[in-house]
């Protein structure tokens, strides 16, 4: 028996669909339920920031989650599988007609991703004032809070009808397959089992 | 402000039914241990030379001697253990088997109780884990024991350029598995002793050599409860060939391997007391 550690939204939705083509039965959540037991797994429904950590202590043996997201956290957990969905970027996004200057003392950056943000600056040997906000980003900018954010960007359309653009990418993101390291190695004929399964469906699809 | 109750994030404290649990932990080791030859070491809780066991040296809680000179609080007890025993205690015994029932400490406020075993100048790792699960046993406990040896991943980043340290850190598998080998593919899915013999045939000479160490060691033992890990990576500053985990769920309760100090070979393990207390205590109920 395995524990699965869901991201609530439409990452859950795509994963029960691949166990559903995987497995030929139905996967899914009763009304509001958080917990969907089965035959050979448990899916457990929980907040996308939540799932690294479930896994890590083993709350779940497995979860699915995005690289953002993972290495915002830096949870020691196996990365088994790029699953291809939820493509996105983050990136360095500035007023329009701006342009980035890493020379400029002081440089103010908004972010959710405080240490994915850190790393990227310290990398380059720039010293910057990091603002932790927990939504509407891009308004940061616009009102003189930061001189850019660090965000995740799918399309660019919020950011654009902010007036705003993306001046530099940091890294991409897709959701990840992952697994706590214990049952990697106590529940490995399990875990690499269903991550065949999975990879396979991924390659086809 | 602090408040009159708090202790730091951390430190342990037992008391009572925990308080006793610790000591009849440390009594049935340290019974096993003399029943086997072992001694009793107390070793200083400041040291000279923790940073030759401590991979991240940031995790030393450091202060200074009456000369200035950096001293530590013990983070690590085997590579003191060894060089007092070496160096220090040469001349005033010929006894090589110890063992030490004392706390680590790390950065900022971590305490860690544990019963520590040190065979010195012996490369008899399947003795030293036999105890270990004696030990374990005798606390009526039946974990997952973990078999592993370092030298596979090191022997296998150098034969791939491809692969580095970090992807077996992070049990990369599908860049593992993408290199499309059939030998690597099944050292991947090794788990079983049952499964050795077929990767042996298929693996290079090399590979081969560290596997059938894998092998003997798993041969020599009396416990039925055992995964073999033979890419397992972790951090350690000194196990260098075979080394061992005992998991329960989340936790590890043992942790022991085959190492160098000074150039001499030795084996030893650790058996955490804190995660054994909370375990046999959830146990009792």
């Amino acid at each position: 028996m395995l524990t699965v550690a869901l991201p609530k939204g439409r990452i859950a939705k795509e994963t029960l669909e691949i166990f559903e083509q995987i497995f030929g039965s139905q996967f899914a959540f009763d009304d509001r339920k958080l917990i969907l037991e089965t035959e050979n797994f448990r899916f457990l429904l929980v907040r996308n920031q939540d799932v690294a950590t479930y896994v890590h202590r083993q709350a779940a043996d497995i979860g699915v989650v995005g690289l953002d997201t993972l290495e915002e956290q830096g949870l020691d957990v196996v990365r088994l599988l790029d699953l291809r969905k939820g493509v996105c970027k983050v990136a360095i996004g500035m007023k329009k007609g701006e342009k980035l200057d890493l020379t400029k003392p002081e440089l103010k950056v908004a972010t959710k991703m405080v240490n994915i943000t850190k790393r990227y600056f310290e990398q380059r040997a720039v010293s910057v004032d990091i603002i932790k906000l927990y939504g509407s980003i891009e308004l940061a900018p616009l009102v003189g809070l930061a001189d850019m954010i660090v965000d995740i960007v799918e399309t660019g359309t919020t950011m654009k009808q902010n007036g705003l653009e993306v001046v530099e990418d940091i890294m991409e993101s897709s959701t990840y397959l992952i697994a706590n390291k214990n049952s990697y190695i106590a529940k490995k004929d399990e875990i690499l089992s269903i991550y065949e399964k999975i990879r396979d469906v991924v390659k086809n699809g | 402000m602090i408040l009159e109750h708090e202790i730091p994030q951390g430190s342990k404290l037992y008391f009572g039914k925990s308080a006793k649990l610790k000591r009849h932990i440390e009594k049935v080791a340290s019974d096993v241990l003399y029943d086997n030859g072992f001694e009793e070491i107390v070793t200083p809780i400041f040291s000279y030379h923790q940073h030759h066991s401590i991979a991240d040296e940031k995790e030393l809680i450091r202060i200074n001697d009456e000369k200035n000179h950096n001293i530590s609080l013990r983070a690590d007890s085997t590579v003191d253990v060894v060089r007092l025993i070496q160096k220090r205690l040469g001349r005033n015994t010929a006894q090589k088997k110890w063992f030490y029932i004392q706390p680590v400490v790390t950065y900022p406020t971590n305490e860690q109780y544990q019963v520590g075993v040190e065979s010195v100048g012996s490369d008899d790792l399947a003795e030293v884990l036999g105890l270990c699960m004696e030990i374990l046993q005798k606390l009526e406990l039946h974990p997952l024991l973990q078999l592993s040896n370092i030298k596979i991943p090191r022997i296998l980043v150098e034969m791939f350029d491809e692969l580095t340290l970090d992807d077996f850190r992070h049990i990369n598998i599908d860049k593992i598995l993408s290199l499309d080998e059939e030998w690597l593919t099944k050292l991947v899915y090794l788990q079983h002793v049952e499964q050795l013999d077929e990767v042996l045939a298929l693996a290079p000479k090399e590979i081969q050599v560290e596997l059938a160490k894998l092998k003997a060691l798993a041969s020599k033992l009396k416990y039925d409860h055992v995964v073999l890990a033979p890419m397992y990576y972790a951090k350690m500053l000194y196990y260098h060939e075979l080394f061992f985990r005992v998991i329960d769920a989340n936790e590890v309760l043992a942790r022991g391997g085959e190492y160098e100090v000074d150039a001499q070979t030795s084996v030893g393990f650790a058996i955490y007391s804190d995660e054994l207390v909370e375990k046999i205590g959830k146990n009792n109920g």
